[in-house]
This record gives structure tokens, C-alpha cells and sequence, in this order.
């Protein structure tokens, strides 16, 4: 066992690193500005621009298969950049990949799809969530039925990442009913919707400054060709690995908390009350401390399942746990570092209110904290996972 | 073309200072690429894809100058020299830095060799000029661009904000000065290969030196680290009082004026 990171992992940190200190935390102030004015968080001109940068220092197609022009380096490597990009609130996400399940397209599908998409050149979005169908995706109730060479389908989703700018929506409808009520996972179908087809997306405004959106098909019509994978084998486009890439919320909340934490230090030093520096208080200590042992036990927590991942390992259990950790992690050291800057972390003039803000959404997306304890909780009584059985 | 680079590691900008019996404490410290070596490496990676040839980084260091020079293998160039002096040097200056070199570049036949304007640590920017002094090339320092045609170099030359054009034949050896170019982040699959690129490990044996040649001609009395900066002073009153306020200080008490 040898708990460091190898040399290239460590010069991929650092250089991320640069990046995020040289070209993201620049754009801070500009970000909060445009932000309390109502307007995009960066214009569509620097986001193209911090793309290019990135792309032509190769930072790009992270974890994307070689033959598409990817580096394919695996998931240590992604955790290693998610925690150093989420360092910012500024939003940038390197280029260069694609939803998994566009993988499973063929020749066609890939070359109209996969490839424009792992070039930037069009967005996809993915959609099963139903008002009244979440992590329980038995319940969806969006329909596809068969009308000569083509699918009509009808219904609505919600909570859609990306939804609002994709180009293309992946959407899981129902395409026997019968078939689906008996066994949960077959009947349902995989499309592959171009906006010109007819949908509709409503941006859906939140506590946060990204909002997701909510997607209305009425009688759109999909050609049978844009199936994705098999009629009636939705699921079987690997989503039974839905949850294996979910300790990338953990990995957002470290980066960040580290971050926060690292802010709540300098300002200890520099804030007197009563003559003294803050940070010579105990109850102040006290919160340091105890925020940098929840963020090293999410870090590792973070390691562990991405380390487990990219040795072939099942990691959804490590997955899960990671990301129940680490969100509420995440959550509890922005509590405390506006709690230390006291009035003026409540201010606007500071970012804290705003991670604050995003902090809430970890506990929530990609599956709730109760989903998590649900799915930690059954694979342990049920055997699936022996405790203790990782290291 | 055959292109070198001196590159030196030097304290992260970011790391503190600290001073224990009179020695700069470098325990747990991070280093990093010296900044202004970080332009003479991009400006040999540009020059070497324009003009064909190779990139060699040398460095004077111990085990950890690895670092730095796989760094610089990531960004580009095509292979790495450290020469190891941790084992055989206590004490070394400037002096000793260039003999090191003189007698490694002995035999190489350099057509360009780039270094920094200065190191941001000791900052006595010597090497490179001492260095083409003793290889008897030319020598430009603080260039903020280089243009190479055939044999000729022309060159611009930061000469206290004013520029300086120089043409210069090769060999030569150039200091680079920050607006020569902005360095490139070493890329993915750079760092990638990095670890595959060649880098060969010297000791002062492999050099035919004697170790009385490697004697510093300096004394370093001592190290002490600048005065705290104290608080500043804030002018009061109408702004007409404090522009004479601030002139007759700036003059009497400061005597800048």
C-alpha cells in the first residue's frame, strides 16, 4: 500500500493547480458582479476562451477512450482535478468528454453524436427524472409509442443537468408498460432527441446560481433509428452504474472546503476582537481543527472510491459513501467559515454566501443523503458488502 | 539545432522565509522552477519546433531537482541533465555553479544556450554571463524577444524599460527576461511522457573536476531577513495640506525628492 500520489498525478495537481490560481480565480470578482446583476455567471466569449486555454495546454478528454483522442487516465486522475477545479465557484469543467451511455450508440450515432459532442461542438443532456420519479426510476410515466417508422413520445422530466443548453436530450421513456410494471427494468427505451424534433426545456431557477431544467415532450416524434442500444434494453445501457461516479460530489466538496478552510485561516490572523486575532480562540481553533479532520477523511474517503474504480473494482458502496461524507462535509465547514467571518461571510462582497448557497445542492443531487444511506444501509444488511471489507 | 537550458529550482513564491543559526531553513519547503527559467525553457521549446534540434535541461541539484526537470520535460523539452553535488559539495557560489558547467558543457557543442535573467532567490544573475565568459561565446542578457535567421540571432534587450536591439551570432547564450513569452502549462500527455523522456545523473567525478577548483570565492557573513514592514501613515485634512504634507516628508524625512 503506498499512500501518495505518483509522480504524474502529482505534476497533473500542481498544473491544475496553476491553472485554477492563473486563470479561474482571476475571474472571481467578475463572476460575483455578473451574478448579483442577474446575468450569466460568465459570458459565452470567456467561457470559449478559458475552454481554448485549456485545450491547447491538452487538458482535455480527462477520462475519454484514446481512439476518440481522449487521455483516458482513469479515475484517480479525475478526483485529482475535481478537487483542484472545484478550489473556485467559478464554473469551467475541462472539455473533451461525453455522458457514458452515448458510448453504447453505433457507427451512426456515434459519428452524429459521441464525436460532436467530445468536441465541443454539441451538448447532450440525459433525462429520467420525473416529477414524481427521482431515484425511484420504477415510477417514470414518460411514454413512447410506436406510430409507423417512428416513436411519439409524450411526458415530462425534470431536474435535467444541462437541459437548458443541450442540443440533444438522451430520455428514458416507456415502451412496454406491461413488460416494465413486471420487472422494473425492461420496456423502458433509450432515445436520442434532437431539440429540432420538438421538446421543450423550462430553466428551473434555484437557491444556487445554475439552474437545471424541466423537459416537455407532446407528440414528439423520434425517427426509429435514434433507439440508443436495444428497444425495450433502456437499462441496459450500463445505468445500473449510475451511482459508480457519484464521489465526485464528495470530490467538489473537498476542493472547496479546502478552499473555504484555507480563508477562514488567513482572516483568523488578521481579525482582532478584544485586542486579539481571532484565531487565538479556542472556540474559533476548535472549528479549524475540526474542519480540516472531516476534509482529510473526505479526501481519502474520495481516493478510496475512485482508486477503487480504476482497479475494476465495484465501487458504488465507497461511491455512496463518499458522497453522503464528503456533501455534508462540505456543508457543515461552509457553516463554520461563515461563522468565523461573521458578519462580513454573510456579506456579498465575499463568496462564502454563494458556496453556502451551492453547498446545499450536494446533499441532494446525484441521489439525496438518504438515497445514500438507503443503498449503504441494504448492501450491508443484505451481504452485498462485507463491513470492513475495502482495506 | 542543439539547445540548452539552465534551470535552477527555487522556493515556491508562496513559502515563507524562515532563518534558524544563521541558515535559510529548507526543510518541507516547495520548489519550484526558478519563474524567469521558466521563460528560457518555453523559449527553447519555441525556437527548437521552429528551427529543428533538441532541448537539454541542465540542473545543479540533489534527488529533488527531479521534479523541476520533469517538469520541464512536460512542458516540452527533450531531455534532462541533474548533476547530483549533494554528496560532494557542503559549500558553493556562483563561482563554483560556472566551473560546473564550463567543464559539463566541455564537450557538448552548444548552438544556443538559454538561462534566466536572474534566480529569484539570490538574484546575482552571474551565471549565464560568467558561463558564455568562460565557454568564450556571446552573451545577451534580460532579452524580451529572439528572432533566429541561419547563424544570426536578433535580439531585443530589456535595457531599464528601454529596448535594445542586438545581433548577435551563435553560439550564444541568452538571459531571458520576463515579456520574452508566457511559459505553457506542461500539457497532459506531456506529463505523461515526461517519466519515459531521458534524464541522465552526473556527480562531480563524472566531470573531471577537482574539488579545490569548486571552492566558493565568496563568504557568505551573514543572512538576516528585511525589516517588518510597519504600519503605514495616513494623511489627514484637506487635500491641498496633504500634497504639501506629503511632499515635505517625501523630501525631509525620506529624501527621495
Amino acid at each position: 500500500m503506498h499512500l501518495r500520489l505518483t509522480d504524474e498525478q502529482k505534476m497533473v495537481q500542481e498544473t491544475i493547480r496553476k491553472f485554477v490560481e492563473n486563470e479561474l480565480i482571476p475571474l472571481e470578482n467578475e463572476v460575483l458582479r455578473n451574478e448579483r446583476e442577474g446575468k450569466p455567471s460568465l459570458s459565452a466569449a470567456k467561457q470559449e476562451e478559458l475552454q481554448r486555454k485549456a485545450k491547447e495546454s491538452g487538458f482535455w478528454g480527462i477520462n475519454t477512450p484514446s481512439e476518440y483522442g481522449g487521455a483516458d487516465l482513469g479515475q484517480m486522475m479525475q478526483a485529482i482535478v475535481s478537487m483542484e477545479v472545484a478550489k473556485t465557484f467559478v464554473p469551467f469543467t475541462f472539455g473533451g468528454s461525453a455522458d457514458n451511455i452515448l458510448y453504447y450508440g453505433n457507427e451512426r450515432q456515434k459519428e452524429e453524436y459521441l464525436i460532436p459532442t467530445i468536441n465541443g461542438e454539441k451538448k447532450s443532456c440525459f433525462a429520467m427524472t420525473e416529477p414524481d420519479a427521482g431515484s425511484d426510476t420504477r415510477n417514470i410515466k414518460t411514454t413512447a409509442v410506436k406510430d409507423g417508422n417512428e416513436w411519439v413520445i409524450n411526458g415530462e422530466k425534470t431536474f435535467i443537468t444541462g437541459g437548458n443548453e443541450a442540443n440533444f436530450v438522451m430520455v428514458i421513456a416507456i415502451t412496454d408498460k406491461e413488460r416494465h410494471q413486471q420487472t422494473g427494468r425492461e420496456g423502458v427505451t433509450c432515445f436520442i432527441v434532437d431539440r429540432d424534433m420538438g421538446w421543450r426545456s423550462e430553466y428551473i431557477d434555484t437557491m444556487g446560481e445554475w439552474g437545471p431544467a424541466a423537459l416537455v415532450f407532446d407528440n414528439v416524434r423520434v425517427p426509429e433509428e435514434n433507439i440508443l442500444g436495444e428497444l425495450h434494453g433502456g437499462y441496459n445501457l450500463g445505468l445500473e452504474w449510475i451511482g459508480f461516479a457519484r464521489w465526485i460530489v464528495g470530490a467538489r466538496a473537498v476542493g472547496a472546503a479546502e478552499r473555504l478552510l484555507q480563508m477562514a485561516i488567513d482572516y483568523s490572523k488578521e481579525r482582532k476582537t478584544f485586542g486579539r486575532p481571532i484565531g487565538d480562540r479556542q472556540a474559533i481553533q476548535w472549528q479549524i481543527a475540526d474542519s480540516a479532520v472531516e476534509i482529510e477523511a473526505a479526501k481519502w474517503m474520495v481516493l478510496n472510491a475512485a482508486f477503487t474504480l480504476d482497479q475494476g473494482e465495484d465501487n458504488r458502496h465507497l461511491a455512496s459513501m463518499a458522497k453522503l461524507y464528503g456533501s455534508n462535509m462540505g456543508n457543515r465547514v461552509v457553516d463554520r467559515v461563515m461563522q468565523i467571518h461573521g458578519g462580513m461571510g454573510y456579506t456579498r462582497e465575499l463568496p462564502i454566501e454563494r458556496w453556502y448557497r451551492e453547498a446545499r445542492l450536494w446533499r441532494i443531487y446525484d441521489g439525496t443523503d438518504e438515497i445514500q444511506r438507503m443503498i449503504i444501509a441494504r448492501n450491508l444488511l443484505k451481504g452485498n458488502v462485507k463491513v470492513g471489507q475495502f482495506i | 539545432m542543439n539547445i540548452f537550458v539552465l534551470l535552477k529550482k527555487t522556493f515556491d513564491t508562496e513559502e515563507k522565509i524562515k532563518i534558524n543559526d544563521g541558515q535559510i531553513e529548507e526543510d518541507g519547503a516547495e520548489y519550484i522552477i526558478n519563474p524567469y527559467d521558466e521563460y528560457a525553457v518555453e523559449e527553447s521549446i519555441i525556437q527548437r519546433d521552429e528551427h529543428g534540434g533538441e532541448v537539454t535541461v541542465v540542473t545543479i541539484g540533489d534527488d529533488e531537482s527531479e521534479k523541476q526537470l520533469r517538469t520541464a520535460l512536460a512542458m516540452g523539452a527533450d531531455k534532462a541533465v541533474l548533476i547530483n553535488t549533494d554528496e560532494d559539495l557542503e559549500d558553493g557560489d556562483q563561482s563554483t555553479t560556472v566551473k560546473i558547467l564550463e567543464s559539463f558543457f566541455d564537450d557538448k557543442e552548444a548552438d544556443l544556450i538559454f538561462a534566466g535573467n536572474v534566480a529569484i532567490d539570490e538574484s546575482s544573475g552571474q551565471v549565464g554571463p560568467r558561463l558564455a565568459e568562460a565557454l568564450d561565446i556571446s552573451c545577451v542578457t534580460t532579452i524580451t524577444s529572439l528572432k533566429i535567421d541561419g547563424d544570426t540571432a536578433s535580439i531585443e534587450k530589456d535595457v531599464e524599460g528601454d529596448v535594445e536591439m542586438v545581433e548577435s551570432a551563435l553560439p550564444l547564450l541568452v538571459t531571458c527576461q520576463q515579456g520574452l513569452n508566457e511559459p505553457r502549462y506542461p500539457s497532459l500527455p506531456g506529463i505523461m511522457k515526461a517519466k519515459k523522456k531521458p534524464l541522465e545523473e552526473l556527480e562531480i567525478d563524472d566531470l573531471d573536476l577537482e574539488e579545490e577548483e569548486l571552492e566558493p570565492k565568496t563568504v557568505t557573513i551573514d543572512i538576516f531577513l528585511p525589516p517588518e514592514k510597519g504600519a503605514g501613515k495616513v494623511l489627514e485634512g484637506e487635500v491641498d495640506d496633504q500634497v504639501r504634507e506629503l511632499v515635505t516628508l517625501l523630501k525631509d524625512e525620506k529624501k527621495v525628492l
